[in-house]
C-alpha cells in the first residue's frame, strides 16, 4: 500500500522559491533551496530557519502523566537535569528514546514538562501516531491521556548565533521572555487558552511555545505554533534576518549540521539494535559511575543483559570526500578486518583541518587565512570499542578512505552559549 | 531545482544519457556535465578527476563528482586520451554549479573515433530525454 506524501503548511513556499524537494518521512520537504553550503554556513555565522513541520507532538496529560513517561522513555525525568541530576521542572525538557522489550528504539524524543500533570512529547516525522500507541498500550492503570497532535501543530526552527537577536525582532516583550532561558528550557503553550500561552507571544499576538532547542547544534530556537501562523512568521523571520544573513535552510543542511554536531538521526544512528554504547549516554538513566541505572523502564533488562553489543562511534576525515552510508559500506581495521558499517557520512563544509587540527569558520582562534573546505564525518557502528584517535578506513562499492574515531566534531558550537551573550 | 525551461542547454554541445556533455574544441574534446545534472546534485564541493594521458572507452567511468548530497560518477561520452583536465576546479568546484559549458568545463580528450561525437544526443534529443 502506498499513501500519499503528506505537505506542511509551508509546502507551497517550498515550491515558488523553487526548493530541490525529496519525501523525508512521508512529507515532501526542501532538501535545499539554491545551495547547501551557504545554508550551512549561514546557521554557523548567521542563521537559518528551517520547516520542522513534518516532526509530531504527541501531549500525555493527567494524575499518571510523569509515571507513564518514566516507565516508556529513558531518561530518567526525577534526575536528569544537570551535574547534580535534579528532577525536570516545568518549562524544562530533555532528550531520550522510547525502547521496546529488546532494548531497541522505536523513536528518539524530546519530553517537555508543561506544567504539573502535563508533558508534549516530541518526535520525528511519521512517528506520532507509533509513539501514542505505544504509551497507550503501556498505561498499565496509570490515569494519563495520550492524543496525538500529528499535521495538528506547526514547528519551525531557528538555528544560528543571530537567532535571538532576530527572533527579538518579531516578539512582543523580547527581554522577558529571554530573561532565564537556558538551553533545553522552554515557554509559553501550544493551547492558546492556557494562561501559560501568554509567556510568549508574537507582537501581532500570536501565542508560540519556544524552546531553546534544536539540531543544529548551535544557538537557537524550536518554535511551536498554530499550522496557519507558520507561514506569516516564516516570512516576517526572514525579513527581520536579511542584514544577519538569515537563509531558509532545507533537509541537507540540517543533517550535515546535526553531522558535525554529533546528534543522531532516528532510524539511521539508532535503529534495530540495542539503545547503548553510543556517544549519547546522556540519554539513558545512567548512575554516577556509570554502572546501573536509576529507574526502571522498558528496554532496561535486554540491556542489562546482554553482553554481545556493537558499538556506535563518531569519526571525523582527513578531508571532505564522503562515501555513501548505510548497507553495502564497511568499516575496516588495520589488520583489514570488516568489524563494522557507516550509519552517517556527511560533510560538515564550515570546518577543515589545519595543522592536524578542526576548526569553524566561526572558531574565534581559526588561524590566519584558514578556509574551511569542508570535512566528512558521522557515525560508524563497529563490534568492538575503538578508542578516540585510532584510525579506521570505511569505503563503499567506489571509494576507501581513512576516517578517525573522534568524541567531537564541529568546534565552537554555540548551542550552550549563555543567552546573555547572544542577544 | 530548476524547471525544464530555465536550464541552460547550449545547441553547440553534444549530451549523453547520463547527462554529460561533449564539444569540439579546435583539436580536442571538451568535456563536462549539463546544467540538469549540476541542479540535481546541488553544491558541488569535489571533482575527482583522471590524470592527463589516461585513456578510457566511451561510457567508462572517468571520475567522480561530489555534491553535498552524494557521490555521483562521471562516465565518457566518447573514447579518447585525456589531454588537460580543468585544474581550477580543484580549488573552485562550484565552478560545475555555476557555469557548468564554460569555466566548470572538466577535461578535453584526443577523441579515438570522433564519430561516436556526432552519435550523441542533440540539444533537442536530451531536452526531450529530461521532459521524459
Amino acid at each position: 500500500m502506498k499513501t500519499a506524501t503528506k505537505r506542511t503548511p509551508l509546502n507551497n513556499w517550498h515550491r515558488s522559491q523553487g526548493a530541490n524537494m525529496a519525501d523525508f518521512g512521508g512529507y515532501d520537504m526542501p532538501l535545499w533551496y539554491s545551495s547547501v553550503k551557504e545554508e550551512h554556513l549561514a546557521v554557523l555565522t548567521g542563521a537559518g530557519i528551517f520547516d520542522t513541520s513534518h516532526m509530531a507532538a504527541v501531549i500525555v496529560d493527567g494524575s499518571g502523566a510523569a509515571a507513564l513517561l518514566q516507565h516508556c522513555f529513558t531518561n530518567d525525568l526525577d534526575a536528569c537535569m544537570g551535574p547534580a541530576r535534579k528532577p525536570l521542572s516545568p518549562g524544562r525538557c530533555v532528550y531520550g528514546a522510547f525502547l521496546d522489550k529488546k532494548g531497541q528504539p522505536i523513536d528518539d524524543a524530546i519530553v517537555f514538562f508543561m506544567e504539573a500533570d502535563s508533558y508534549m512529547v516530541v518526535v520525528n516525522a511519521g512517528m506520532g501516531g507509533a509513539i501514542a500507541d505505544h504509551l497507550r498500550r503501556n498505561l498499565g492503570g496509570r490515569e494519563a491521556a495520550v492524543t496525538d497532535l500529528t499535521d495538528r501543530l506547526g514547528k519551525m526552527d531557528i538555528q544560528g548565533p543571530a537567532a535571538a537577536r532576530i527572533l527579538g525582532r518579531v516578539l512582543s516583550d523580547p527581554e522577558a521572555v529571554f530573561a532565564g532561558m537556558p538551553y533545553f528550557s522552554f515557554k509559553g503553550h501550544i493551547d492558546p487558552t492556557s494562561p501559560l500561552a501568554d509567556e510568549v507571544r508574537l507582537d501581532d499576538g500570536t501565542p508560540i511555545l519556544l524552546s531553546r532547542t534544536g539540531y543544529t547544534g548551535e544557538f537557537g530556537f524550536e518554535i511551536f505554533l498554530a499550522p496557519d501562523k507558520i507561514q506569516r512568521l516564516w516570512e516576517r523571520l526572514l525579513e527581520a534576518g536579511q542584514a544577519s544573513g538569515i537563509k531558509p535552510c532545507g533537509l541537507a543542511a540540517r543533517d550535515s549540521l546535526r553531522a558535525g554536531a554529533v546528534l543522531p538521526l532516528s532510524h539511521q544512528d539508532i535503529g534495530h539494535w540495542p539503545f547503548i554504547n553510543h556517544p549519547w549516554p546522556f540519554a539513558l538513566p545512567f548512575n554516577a559511575d556509570q554502572t546501573g541505572f536509576t529507574k526502571d523502564f522498558i528496554g532496561r533488562a535486554a540491556l542489562e543483559q546482554h553482553t554481545d553489543f556493537s558499538f556506535t562511534q563518531a569519526f571525523a576525515g582527513r578531508d571532505l570526500r564522503k562515501i555513501t552510508a548505510g548497507e553495502g559500506s564497511r568499516v575496516i581495521d588495520a589488520d583489514g578486518q570488516t568489524i563494522g558499517t557507516v550509519l552517517t557520512c556527511a560533510t560538515d563544509m564550515g570546518i577543515g583541518r589545519h595543522g592536524g587540527e578542526i576548526f569553524s569558520v566561526a572558531s574565534p582562534d581559526k588561524p590566519a587565512g584558514f578556509t574551511a573546505r569542508g570535512l566528512c564525518c558521522g557515525f560508524v557502528k563497529v563490534n568492538r570499542k575503538l578508542s578516540v584517535g585510532q584510525h579506521v578506513d570505511i569505503a563503499d562499492s567506489r571509494r576507501k578512505i581513512t576516517v578517525t574515531i573522534v568524541d567531537d566534531v564541529r568546534p565552537h558550537r554555540t548551542a550552550r552559549n549563555p543567552m546573555a551573550d547572544m542577544i | 531545482m530548476k524547471a525544464i525551461s530555465e536550464l541552460k542547454l547550449p545547441e553547440d554541445v553534444r549530451y549523453t544519457d547520463d547527462h554529460e556533455w561533449a564539444k569540439k574544441n579546435g583539436n580536442v574534446v571538451r568535456i563536462g556535465i549539463s546544467d540538469y545534472a549540476q541542479d540535481q546534485l546541488g553544491d558541488i564541493v569535489f571533482v575527482e578527476l583522471p590524470e592527463v594521458g589516461s585513456t578510457f572507452d566511451k561510457g567508462e567511468e572517468f571520475g567522480t563528482v561530489e555534491s553535498v548530497k552524494a557521490v555521483s560518477e562521471l562516465y565518457m561520452p566518447i573514447g579518447g586520451e585525456v589531454t588537460a583536465i580543468n585544474e581550477a576546479l580543484a580549488d573552485e568546484p562550484e565552478r560545475v554549479n555555476s557555469d557548468p559549458y564554460d569555466s566548470g568545463w572538466m577535461m578535453e580528450i584526443k577523441a579515438s573515433d570522433p564519430a561516436e561525437l556526432e552519435a550523441l544526443k542533440s540539444k533537442a534529443d536530451y531536452l526531450e530525454m529530461l521532459k521524459g
